[in-house]
């Protein structure tokens, strides 16, 4: 009798794997997870992570906008791209016209872009469902569709395209800005690509993560991975492999065990997860203590 | 042969404050040039300006003869210590186009690992940059200026966190790179070091205070610090 409720249990399983969302779902999240894992590399290395999280709160702005001009509420690309791009513009111009620091500058405009979409979200809430609401702030692949897919992929070839050849620019403009510029390196551009890299993949992530939680898809992989390698190659391969582990994790866990949660939520507490094992066995373990020295 | 390096009425305002005043300069090919004078006195505004990374007025000409490659060594090297970068990596992501995470290409772990050797950081390739000690990075730092072969050397200070073994690795190798025939424009604060070390000196507070061979130019009051107080023997 057992064995029959494990069996029946198992194939019930399989059928909600099965479902056409769920699939979608996993191709999101086969292009998201190595994607975001990579680029938290060079988002820890820049030490900016404040950053996304600002464009992630800008995103409700967008999708606020997308509604009252009339987008689909559930894929209002153009007013988030838009008004994500342009946040994110302004933010890296004042940043380069005043002497403010960035982590000042970073929450001055995370508040306003989350004050601002939150009054906007909540003026436009009896125009759509509340339910909407959630989703934006937390994710849900019961909504990813097929146009979602084909943005983020046209987004990750974008940025394997721009990423890859500019990856030693960037990050040497942001070690010693100086010395980027005497090896050719326009640091004032590369930044500006940089946010650009961020806010981009930010709003394509949004539906299947969540507004608030893309900015901690971006840091906490990448914190795992520092915490076990001591190499550059082994920091972005374990952050794209931390990533993509909790992408998939976080999308089928709860639909195999029935768990009422937002994939978005699911996902970061898998990363989470990574990062406590990792943080562990770097206090633990004598050979990932190198750093420390 | 390095390049010659002529600097004429260089002027440079930050604000409201006048950072440098109709400075010229002038360092001829293979010389050894040093640019000295008191903190805050705009030496490393100078170099700034000459690398084309501050708003100035003025002209500024190289007369190159080989290669147009300038080798720069800055000041430090901010670094998070905890960020999984090695030495390897490092010289990877300046010398290369293919990401440093793919590892360091093969046609430059040759020029790479001569670099390193030079400076005595043979065998510390796989050390995380983190655990570098400060003179180690400043070692690493000339190490990079150093790939591709540079025809023009910059040094902006970068002897601060030496220890007396990391300064002697550093005076033989611009002895040596006197000797190959390279231009060697140096920010520098130790007195002792320019006069037993360059050819010429420029000194600058704000405006020129005098330059011009360094065994006529470099006064005894100069060498203990006093850049304005004693201008015999300037050769201006």
């Amino acid at each position: 009798m057992g064995m029959e409720a494990l069996q029946m249990e198992l194939q019930m399983m399989g059928y909600r794997l099965n479902y056409a969302f769920v699939i979608n779902a996993i191709i999101c999240a086969l292009i998201i997870g190595p994607l975001l894992g990579a680029l938290g590399t060079m988002v820890v290395a820049k030490r900016m992570a404040f950053f996304s999280q600002a464009v992630g709160n800008a995103a409700l702005t967008g999708v606020g906008i997308g509604v009252l001009i009339g987008e689909s509420y559930t894929s209002p690309y153009v007013s988030m791209f838009s008004f994500c791009i342009l946040f994110a513009l302004l933010l890296n111009f004042t940043r380069n016209h005043t002497k403010m620091s960035s982590d000042t500058l970073i929450g001055v405009f995370l508040s306003i872009s989350l004050a601002l979409g939150a009054s906007l979200l909540l003026f436009i809430s009896a125009k759509v469902n509340t339910h909407i609401l959630q989703t934006i702030l937390f994710g849900s692949i019961l909504t990813v569709s097929k146009t979602d897919i084909a943005v983020l992929s046209v987004v990750a070839i974008i940025l394997l395209a721009v990423g890859i050849p500019l990856f030693n620019k960037m990050l040497l403009a942001s070690l010693n800005p100086a010395l980027a510029h005497v090896r050719g390196v326009r640091v004032q551009l590369m930044e500006y690509i940089f946010v650009l890299m961020i806010t981009i993949i930010t709003v394509a992530c949004v539906k299947i993560i969540g507004a608030v939680l893309v900015e901690a898809l971006l840091l906490i992989p990448a914190a795992a991975a520092r915490n076990l390698n001591k190499s550059l190659g082994g920091f972005v391969l374990w952050s794209m492999i931390f990533s993509l582990s909790s992408c998939l994790l976080g999308i089928t866990i709860p639909m195999l065990f029935d768990i009422p949660v937002p994939s978005g939520g699911a996902i970061i507490l898998v990363a989470a997860t990574f990062f406590l094992i990792t943080s562990l066995m770097r206090g633990l373990l004598p050979q990932f203590k190198e750093a420390k020295i | 042969m390095g390049p010659k390096i002529s600097v004429k009425n260089l002027n440079l305002t930050l604000g409201t404050t006048r950072v440098l005043d109709s400075v010229d300069l002038e360092a001829k090919p293979g010389e050894v040039h040093c640019i000295i004078g008191p903190n805050g006195g705009g030496k490393t505004s100078t170099l700034r300006c000459i690398l084309g990374q501050m708003p100035h007025t003025g002209d500024i000409e190289f007369e190159w003869e080989v290669n147009e490659t300038i080798g720069y060594i800055p000041q430090v090297l901010e670094f998070d210590r905890f960020l999984p970068v090695t030495v390897n990596n490092f010289m990877a992501m300046t010398v290369q186009t293919t990401p440093a995470f793919f590892g360091l290409r093969g046609i430059f772990k040759d020029e790479v690992h001569n670099a390193l050797k030079r400076l005595g950081l043979e065998g510390k390739e796989k050390r995380m940059m983190g655990s570098l000690s400060g003179g180690e990075k400043q070692r690493l730092l000339f190490a990079q200026a150093l790939v591709p072969e540079p025809s023009l050397i910059i040094l902006d200070e970068p002897m601060t966190a030496l220890d007396e073994a990391g300064m002697t690795v550093f005076e033989e190798l611009i002895i040596e790179l006197k000797n190959e025939g390279k231009t060697i424009l140096w920010v520098n604060h130790d007195m002792e070091q320019v006069g037993r070390l360059s050819d010429t000196i420029t000194v600058v507070d704000s405006q020129v205070i005098a330059h011009g061979p360094t065994e006529t130019t470099l006064t005894e009051s100069m060498r203990h610090g006093n850049f304005r107080g004693d201008l015999k023997g300037v050769a201006a």
